[in-house]
């Protein structure tokens, strides 16, 4: 072991964080907030290298300059391999410069997509070739037992969190269904408050039962997920959403979309939320690119109110359930109920 | 030996390799990274290969990521990462199988 200490936060806090901060921004990065656990190497009292990760994925990745060409970079990743590994984390990602490439390759990583700025890696080879596998098999599946639109030709595509599913969801669903051959829905696999994941499947499985021409998938970390959206050395701000989904939209429309014939793709309108409103924005400007059509549907309202997965759960916390009784499908509707019925016991 | 949970052993510094082991699907994975791939790369694979037969392993993913280990460091490392999937950290029985 040569002169330099390790120092592990899970995450950092208070002083030691302030320190941290104060290295990366030195190096020209953000410390991001949503960091879970952090590894920093002093040599003396300084810090000269750090390497952090949200969950399963590795970022802030900085050795200082003086130290460079030592291989601290094995170290640091040896440290947070075995954390993932300790918290049983076997496939994890990793964002860094693109100049970066080969430093990270020689650590057993694997370059997914890149931009100008980012580079994307996993530490499973063939990752996104197992998940594009499997979305083919899962089409071909369900295709034998669904029936296509003869009237047209598209392929469409839906990326949806449905957490709750409402009649939203459902409207987008069938106004894109009725203008294409078949409608891929993909459900955000990433676990969030509220619905576990499974539940919010479930729920959309159940509500578009008898639509003939859908085909549902869970997304993976290669879709909308905090791997594909990093929030990292972004200096600034305002720009920070429009970098955050290009790995997103670039998966989708370079491997994801040709690997199932997509040629459209269809959202929601967003008034209330400025990330989602950004998100649409940039698929607007950007799908052409990959020859796919992109098409905003307007938010179904109900009354004067628009639909809207988060009104629900509000108001399923404040038990006023039934005052949005209308947004939901019958099979939403009956499954909170009853949930709530559970947890009021 | 069936590998239990996913496991790693070993580093990335140089002259040592990292082995990382997970439940496979009824066969043996096995991916190989190495500085010296070109060199030694059938060496290295026969090395792995032969310690997962004696460890009696035949359902495994296996990644070495390979700094220019030698042969005997590969085999340890290959062993320690097995025993880690199988939860056992004492009394280990190297060179062979836990049973």
């Amino acid at each position: 072991m040569s002169d330099y200490m390790e120092e592990t936060g899970d995450p950092f806090t208070g002083k030691k964080k302030e320190e941290l901060k104060k290295f990366l921004e030195y190096m020209g990065l953000t410390y991001d907030e949503q960091i879970t656990h952090s590894i920093v190497l002093r040599k003396e009292k300084e810090i000269i290298a750090t390497a952090s990760c949200q969950k399963n994925i590795i970022k802030c990745v900085a050795v200082s300059e003086a130290y460079q060409g030592q291989n601290l970079l094995a170290h640091l990743m040896t440290s947070l391999i075995e954390y993932f590994y300790g918290m049983g984390i076997s496939h994890f990602f990793g964002f860094t410069k693109p100049q970066n490439k080969e430093l990270f390759c020689s650590m057993g990583m694997y370059p997914v997509t890149q931009t100008e700025k980012i580079l994307l890696l996993e530490n499973d080879k063939n990752g996104l070739e197992k998940f594009l596998k499997r979305l083919k098999k899962e089409t071909q599946e369900q295709q034998k037992c669904k029936v296509e639109n003869r009237h047209e030709n598209g392929i469409g595509a839906v990326v949806m969190n449905c957490n709750p599913f409402t009649r939203g969801h459902e409207y987008l669903i069938r106004e894109a269904a009725k203008k294409n051959k078949w409608l891929h829905i993909f459900i955000l696999s990433e676990e969030q408050s509220f619905l576990t994941t499974r539940e919010r499947y479930q729920l959309v499985k159940e509500g578009i039962q008898e639509i003939p021409n859908v085909i549902l998938h869970q997304t993976s970390e290669y879709m909308i997920s905090p791997a594909v959206f990093p929030t990292y050395f972004i200096k600034e701000k305002a720009k920070a959403y429009e970098m955050n989904c290009q790995l997103d939209i670039q998966l989708f429309g370079e491997r994801i979309a040709p690997e199932l014939n997509i040629t459209d793709r269809y959202v929601g309108s967003e008034p209330a939320c400025d990330v989602t409103h950004t998100y649409n924005q940039c698929l607007r400007e950007q799908l052409p690119c990959y020859q796919i059509r992109f098409h905003e549907i307007p938010r179904k309202t109900y009354g004067d109110q628009i639909i809207s997965a988060s009104e629900v759960r509000k108001r399923y916390a404040e038990n006023q359930l039934k005052s949005v009784c209308g947004m939901l499908p019958e099979s939403t509707w009956r499954y909170l109920e009853r949930k709530k019925n559970e947890n009021g016991k | 030996m069936e590998i239990e949970k996913a496991a790693v052993a070993g580093t990335l510094e140089s002259s040592d390799c990292m082995v990382t082991v997970e439940d496979g699907d009824g066969n043996i994975d096995l991916v190989l990274e190495s500085t010296v791939i070109h060199q030694y790369g059938n060496q290295i694979r026969h090395v792995v290969l032969d310690t997962l037969e004696s460890l009696g392993v035949q359902n495994v993913k296996i990644k070495v990521v390979d700094k220019g280990a030698l042969d005997c460091t590969i085999r340890a490392r290959v062993e320690a990462a097995v025993y880690r999937s199988a939860g056992q950290s004492e009394q280990l029985p190297w060179g062979g199988a836990i049973r």
